[in-house]
């Protein structure tokens, strides 16, 4: 990063919820010093300012799900000196790429009671299958102390220390009992990448996967463990959340899609 | 001192999944080893037949009407011997077939079948089964050999009650 | 043998807070067990209040659980997911800032180390191991960590002896305990009434001569001893450490390594777990301005992708690559790294994987022992050529048309301790010796099933009641019930082979509760052909499932009708290691064996039980030999990984 002007950040949004955009909001005690380390150009949530670019570092969330944004994100790539895809829409295709399994029709037509003036793509898929993506922050939404961690590393010139790593290793640091092992909790930690300081064991329930599968994710054989005395189909469901579509997630996701069926539209208002 | 073992479960969405007839013959041990499109292929002449202990399913030596699946309950095949009544050969588990003579000629039941513990079977009636695999060659060519399977598995467990290996153990010591 | 040391001290119950206050002088503050979130974790310790007393564990493959209302002892719960490294070696720990100055000069601190004063209540004799290992590794080479120096060093060791273990606990196997042997300050071993004190320092000998302490007596010394020789007993067979570095070693291309990958998460939960593992990496936090970056130390693992990397590459890029890592270091490359194994056998990693992969069980498969070690948790009765032991025939009950239960009750108390499956040999004046499994272990009776199939067994049964004959035992290897606790269990018995069933099924219904689920599938001829029809109905009714089946129906038969392995064939066991035990005809057991296989029972975890010409059962007249085994001595029970094909061959 050069030091003669502050480098110029932008934060765009796809198809999203906007939760990972304001977890820059979030900073609250680093948002001074970041304005002040940063050129924010482009942050539609929090400034009227705009840019169409170039850009530094361009913060993109949200998944590429309809055919404008496919153009988009062409376009945005070409402006941008480094491309960050934040949050699980934006790595892994978020919860909507659940309709990604050959379900998107009968989901538009259930929800929507004029679904043929809704213009989407049959997938939400992540930005990372559209362009090339220099760095990636998982969460749904994002870690605050990762996207600080990543905006200090980018000041400094280093690489940003975001460990691939399962949760389990931070639940341990932390002296967190074992929810699985101690209390038969299905918890999908041990196939998903930290981030989030194990938030969900913390309070008892079983991690969900928002921060998506890890590097050598054996979803095999955490899945065969919890099968063991559960219904069948309950463990494909533990994987079929926010980021279902990613790749070693995706065969569990598959089939417990196939056993849901969207609510026949009813052409009435609701309530 | 409170605790342990608190389950908190996964909170799921609210929609109960239906599962089709072709869902539950892949949830069988025969199903499970056939494609999905034959699955759905047989499930469209498919139906659920409940019965109850007692109650006969096919006769021996008649006209076997239809070829089952088993999905829960208990069922036995047994055959009639002068001098003893009617002898159980087998019991068929949750998983299995009976009726295969649906589909083998002369389309006449070897034994009869009848409940032992309440349960559902699917049943695919025979002219029905006989007409779809006549006209699907894709069909039979994946029916048939799980249907062979089936078979091949039955006479292995025949053969070892043929063995007799419970009567003439090992004797290695003449005491 | 443990003795126990001279002039041990009693302290009672009710005074317990006493030794709480004197630990806690110079502001000490106390850090013991203390139950959290369905576990026992190492907190602070305010008040006798705030141990678990009366809560016990029960460990197993990846399961832990607790159960309360046990009385008041305040040290049944062996252990839980912390270590003391929790405090020693603590998880966050910032070591270092840098400063980078306008004048591009650079600063570079190292924090002093300001441990807190801590004392450790509690600690066991392989946790006292893994304390002296750390102090090898971090602190006893040429380069220390200062901050595990001040922090050991600061600390007050205040030890428990083991009075219990937990069936994931191999200590003894690993040479490290269950006796506490030095690197203590006091040493604790809890009794009913209270608690036999001693002390391993000159600091622990002031604390104690201030302890409102009397003089133990013999008896309350002789039951410490038996307490801790009974934990000997029963963690002292799963590893055999002669010669395990070599080995292990010798096993770097052994496709077990794969197989265990496939089910390995490389979570890295038995790193974080094990009180001995030290592997840490470098956090840098930095402010934004990048002025100052603070460096912490934290735990991290062998497991993890980024443990090994480097630009350009990785050197252990695969799950089988991490997990041979780890298990070479703890079992063998560690001794030539420090002198010592690396392991202390307190089981945490067996208890907290996730999918309850047990290092002792891969160790057995990937790294065996040349020969079986011999066998025999108890000393039987006339264990020696031409002695046996009086028995008298009790009553006689009738289970089919040639198989009779016999109740004999024998002279020598030794013949009632026997364990589910071994077996004894029975003599008569002018017949051949034979082996019979026992079929029940009673407090006053054994009972042999007895098939009348030649002279000597006939002769047996149509004894009558009052009649003596001779007893050696019990005799051989007994099923390893051990292994299936919490775990899902498969008993499959055919025709008269559940008679050595029998007494693992009534075993396991004396503790329901510390096995997953329990499937007993029985073959037989006909229904006049069964075994115990009785206790077969009564045993579904206790929490096992029972399904009977035989080859030929008979009158008013309602049953099933097929074969044994028809009720196997479509179920799946490989969801979680199940463990099977299986008796019957040797024709049967492979069949079994077979179809267990294909289901998802691994190997080393089926077990048959095997039958030879046997003439002493004491592993002398050579008659029972079976490749490298004397079946009498070696089995009658084995598993199927170490017969490998010995089993279906024909010949041997």
């Amino acid at each position: 990063m050069s030091e003669i002007r502050p480098p110029r950040l932008g934060v765009v949004k796809l198809a999203s919820c906007d939760g990972c955009q304001l977890t820059l909001l979030d900073l609250e005690d680093e948002l001074l010093a970041i304005g002040a380390r940063f050129d924010l150009v482009e942050f539609p949530e929090a400034s009227s300012r705009r840019s169409d670019g170039p850009y530094d570092v361009l913060l993109v969330e949200g998944s590429v799900s309809t055919p404008a944004q496919a153009e988009q994100i062409q376009q945005l790539r070409e402006r941008s000196r480094l491309l960050v895809t934040i949050g699980a829409c934006a790595t892994a295709g978020g919860i909507q790429a659940m309709r990604n399994f050959g379900k998107e029709p009968a989901w538009r037509a259930s929800v929507y009671p004029q679904p043929e003036l809704i213009q989407s793509l049959a997938t939400a898929t992540p930005v990372a299958d559209h362009v090339n993506v220099d760095i990636e922050l998982r969460g749904c939404p994002i870690d605050r102390y990762q996207l600080l961690e990543l905006l200090t590393a980018l000041r400094l010139g280093r690489r940003p220390q975001l460990p691939d790593e399962a949760v389990c290793l931070e639940c341990k640091r932390r002296g967190r009992v074992c929810v699985l092992v101690a209390g038969g909790v299905a918890c999908l930690g041990p196939v998903t990448q930290t981030g989030c300081g194990a938030l969900c064991p913390s309070y008892a329930r079983g991690c969900y996967a928002c921060f998506g599968p890890r590097e050598a994710a054996n979803v095999g054989s955490l899945s065969a463990w919890l099968g063991a005395d559960r219904p069948s189909g309950a463990v494909d469901r533990l994987f079929a959340g926010f980021t279902g579509y990613a790749p070693p997630f995706r065969d569990a996701s598959a089939r417990a899609m196939a056993t849901f069926q969207p609510p026949a539209a009813t052409g009435e208002e609701p309530d | 001192m409170a605790l342990v073992n608190r389950r908190v479960g996964w909170q799921g969405g609210g929609m109960k999944p239906r599962v089709s007839l072709a869902g539950r013959l892949g949830s069988t041990w025969f199903g499970g080893g056939l494609p999905p499109r034959t699955r759905e292929r047989l499930a469209s002449i498919a139906e659920v037949r409940t019965f109850g202990p007692g109650e006969i399913l096919l006769k021996e030596a008649t006209e076997c009407d239809h070829f089952g699946v088993l999905l829960s309950g208990l069922l036995a095949m047994q055959v009639l011997v002068p001098g003893q009544g009617s002898v159980t050969l087998l019991t068929v588990e949750p998983g299995d077939v009976f009726g295969w003579s649906a589909v083998v000629a002369p389309h006449r039941s070897t034994s009869t079948v009848v409940g032992i513990e309440a349960g559902e079977a699917l049943a695919f009636g025979a002219e029905p089964l006989r007409d779809l695999l006549n006209a699907d060659d894709v069909l039979a060519a994946t029916l048939y050999p799980r249907l062979l399977q089936a078979v091949a598995r039955r006479l292995t467990a025949t053969r070892l009650q043929l063995l007799d290996l419970y009567a003439r153990e090992q004797e290695v010591l003449p005491w | 043998m443990v003795i126990a040391p001279p002039g041990q001290e009693f302290l009672p119950r009710e005074r317990f807070d006493a030794l709480l206050d004197l630990l806690r002088e110079g502001g000490r503050t106390i850090m013991g067990s203390k139950m959290r979130d369905g576990a026992v974790v190492l907190d602070e310790i305010t008040s006798v209040d705030d141990l678990p007393g009366g809560w016990q564990d029960e460990q197993s493959p990846g399961r832990y659980r607790l159960t309360g209302d046990h009385g008041e002892r305040l040290f049944d719960v062996v252990n839980g997911p912390m270590s003391w490294k929790q405090f020693t070696f603590p998880p966050r720990q910032a070591v270092a800032s840098a400063q980078r100055n306008p004048d591009l000069s650079a600063t570079f601190s190292a924090r002093t180390p300001d441990p807190p004063r801590l004392a450790f209540l509690g600690v066991r004799a392989c946790e006292l191991a893994a304390l002296r290992i750390h102090d090898r590794v971090l602190a006893g080479g040429a380069f220390v960590d200062e901050d595990y120096r001040a922090r050991r060093d600061g600390a007050l060791v205040v030890a428990v002896q083991c009075t219990r273990a937990a069936s994931t606990c191999f200590c003894a196997s690993m040479g490290t305990g269950p006796e506490v042997r030095d690197g203590h300050d006091l040493a604790l071993t809890e009794l009913e009434d209270g608690f036999l004190v001693s002390s391993g320092t000159a600091d622990g000998a002031r604390l104690l001569a201030r302890l409102p302490t009397r003089r133990g007596t013999t008896a309350e010394e002789a039951a410490a001893a038996g307490a801790v020789a009974e934990v000997r007993a029963a963690t002292g067979e799963a590893v055999a450490l002669d010669g395990l570095h070599n080995r292990l070693m010798d096993q770097l291309d052994n496709p077990r390594w794969g197989q265990v990958a496939d089910r390995c998460l490389a979570c890295a939960n038995c790193t974080m777990v094990c009180p001995t593992c030290f592997c840490t990496s470098s956090a840098l936090r930095s402010d934004l301005n990048g002025t100052v970056t603070v460096a912490e130390r934290v735990w991290d693992s062998c497991f993890t992708v980024g443990f090994a990397q480097v630009a350009g590459g990785n050197f252990r890029p695969r799950r089988s690559d991490r997990y041979r890592q780890w298990l070479t270091h703890k079992f063998a490359t560690w001794v030539d790294q420090f002198g010592s194994y690396g392991c202390v056998g307190c089981g945490r990693c067996v208890s907290w994987c996730p999918v309850g992969i047990d290092v002792r069980e891969e160790l057995a498969v990937i790294a065996p022992p040349a020969v079986q070690p011999e066998r025999g948790a108890n000393r039987p009765a006339a264990a020696t050529p031409g002695r046996f032991d009086i028995a008298t025939l009790g009553a006689l009950r009738n289970e089919t048309a040639d198989t009779s239960t016999l109740r004999l009750v024998p002279r020598d108390p030794a013949l009632l301790a026997g364990l589910p499956g071994q077996f004894v040999m029975v003599d008569q004046p002018g017949f051949p010796a034979f082996p019979i499994s026992a079929s029940r272990y009673g407090s006053d009776h054994v009972e042999l099933t007895v098939r009348a199939a030649g002279p000597a067994t006939r002769a047996l049964l149509s004894q009558p009641t009052g009649a003596q004959v001779g007893l050696r035992g019990p005799l051989g290897r007994p099923w390893p019930l051990q292994r299936a606790v919490g775990r899902d269990v498969v008993i499959v018995a055919g025709g008269i082979g559940l008679a050595p069933l029998r007494p693992l099924v009534e075993a396991i219904l004396a503790e329901r509760a510390r096995y997953g689920s329990v499937l007993l599938t029985y073959g037989a001829r006909s229904p006049a052909d069964r075994l115990f029809v009785d206790e077969l109905s009564a045993w579904a009714e206790r929490g096992i499932e029972v399904a009977q089946i035989v080859d030929r129906s008979g009158p008013g038969w309602t049953g099933r009708v097929g074969v044994v392995t028809g009720l196997l064939d479509q179920r799946d066991f490989s969801a979680r290691p199940t463990v099977a035990f299986v008796c019957g005809p040797e024709r049967m057991m492979q069949t079994v064996a077979t179809v267990l296989r294909d289901r998802g029972v691994a190997p080393e975890r089926l077990f048959v039980s095997l039958e030879r010409h046997m003439e002493c059962g004491i592993g002398l007249c050579g008659h029972c030999q079976m490749g490298p085994f004397f079946v009498c001595r070696d089995g009658p029970v084995f598993a199927m990984s170490e017969l490998g094909d010995l089993f279906a061959r024909e010949g041997i």
